[in-house]
């Protein structure tokens, strides 16, 4: 067996140091059998790296509960931010016993419904470009109301939380341009109703609403 | 109060300087470090689900100041260590795939082909079972890009043993595979 030998694999990696490497190399250029040693090498080593690859290929990850926990996780803490933003205008929205039924009254940023006519009883609103939240108002008889009259009012202020998912998860956990939608129904007592967060990835949410 | 209030905003910004590092190293050494997991014997889930701990662990050790140097040997060390904590899957044999499985490898393939394929495959399959644990970490560093000194960080082993280990296991394969 060559001198050489123990070195050709380390010699392959560029782990030796220069002046062994450069002896490595005019021998190789005398050693005919090193030469096809060193073939051999680098053609196993690609068929290891192969068979690693077709390793992976058949064990590809679902995804499994885990990322999923994650983003219920990421609802949950979203969820909580919602209820904080809602917790300041319900000081301020009078409750429905002070008022006539028919007339839901709001003052503040996030719900503002003064003036409509005795029947209206819901109001709808949409942001004019991008509906990251969606608020909706009931009072206590909408449930009986015969008719609802849907309002799109696209210039009002509303609340707008935009949340990038890679800024509350590691990377990985939800797929790249991944935020959060936030339908709010709010009660008549200004109290959060009922929360629906609906994951959305980028790309998906253009729908533009014209005023 | 006046209806005309702007938009509410969250002053939301990053949770740390680390963020963006961790986010590219991610994007860098997620496949490798999988297909390290795999091939350890791990399945496509448990590899995933050790890949994220070992991300969040790395971001935590940047957002406080943890050293930066050679990070892709601590991350693979990290996921190494995670692995082992696995012990009763880590106990698995390389991979070792059925033939079903190789026939859907070699799928899309020419049948000539694919017989050649399925055959080096499992030449070579059976080779590497053959190999000692430490052969086979070796072999997988070395295939995931890892230099001599970091694989000896990885293992825990110096360096002059990582040589040795790789010289011996490559020269072991390419006799048994008669390449």
């Amino acid at each position: 067996m060559c001198d050489f030998s123990g070195k050709l694999i380390a010699w392959l990696d560029r782990e030796l140091p220069a002046e062994e490497a450069s002896e490595v190399e005019r021998h190789l250029e005398v050693c005919s059998e090193c030469r096809a040693d060193v073939d051999a090498y680098k053609r196993v080593s690609g068929e290891f790296d192969a068979y690693c690859d077709a390793a992976i290929l058949l064990n590809k990850p679902r995804g499994g509960l885990r990322r999923w926990a994650a983003v219920a996780a990421a609802a949950g803490a979203v969820a909580a931010l919602v209820a904080l933003f809602l917790a300041m205008p319900r000081t301020r929205v009078p409750s429905p016993a002070f008022h006539p039924p028919q007339v839901a009254v709001a003052d503040s940023p996030a719900v503002v419904a003064a003036a409509l006519p005795a029947s209206v009883t819901s109001i709808r609103r949409v942001h004019r470009r991008q509906s990251v939240a969606r608020v909706s108002v009931q009072n206590a008889s909408s449930a009986s109301a015969p008719a609802q009259a849907n309002y799109m009012q696209p210039d009002e202020p509303m609340i707008q939380i935009a949340i990038p998912a890679d800024e509350m998860f590691p990377p990985g956990a939800v797929p790249e341009g991944m935020h959060f939608f936030a339908d709010v129904t709010i009660a008549a007592d200004g109290s959060a109703e009922r929360l629906r967060l609906r994951p959305r990835l980028a790309g998906f949410e253009r729908r533009v609403t014209q005023p | 109060m006046s209806g005309d209030a702007a938009p509410v905003a969250l002053p939301l910004s990053r949770l740390s300087t680390g963020a963006s590092e961790t986010t590219k190293l991610y994007r860098e050494l997620r496949k490798p470090l999988l297909r390290y997991l795999v091939c350890l014997g791990l399945s496509g889930d448990e590899a995933q689900d050790v890949v994220q701990d070992v991300f969040l662990i790395l971001h935590r050790h940047l957002a406080s100041g943890g050293s930066q140097e050679n990070i892709r040997g601590w991350v693979f060390r990290v996921a190494h260590n995670q692995a082992r904590n696995r012990q009763n899957r880590y106990d698995r044999n390389f991979s070792a795939a059925s033939e079903a499985e190789m026939d859907a490898v070699s799928h899309g393939v020419t049948p000539e082909r694919a017989v050649l394929e399925k055959e080096k495959f499992q030449q070579l399959g059976k080779a590497i079972r053959l190999l000692t644990a430490s052969e086979r970490e070796c072999l997988l560093l070395r295939a995931s890009g890892l230099r001599y000194r970091e694989i000896g960080e990885v293992l825990g082993i110096a360096t002059s043993t990582v040589n040795d280990t790789l010289d011996r296991a490559i020269k072991k394969l390419a006799e048994k595979c008669n390449v």
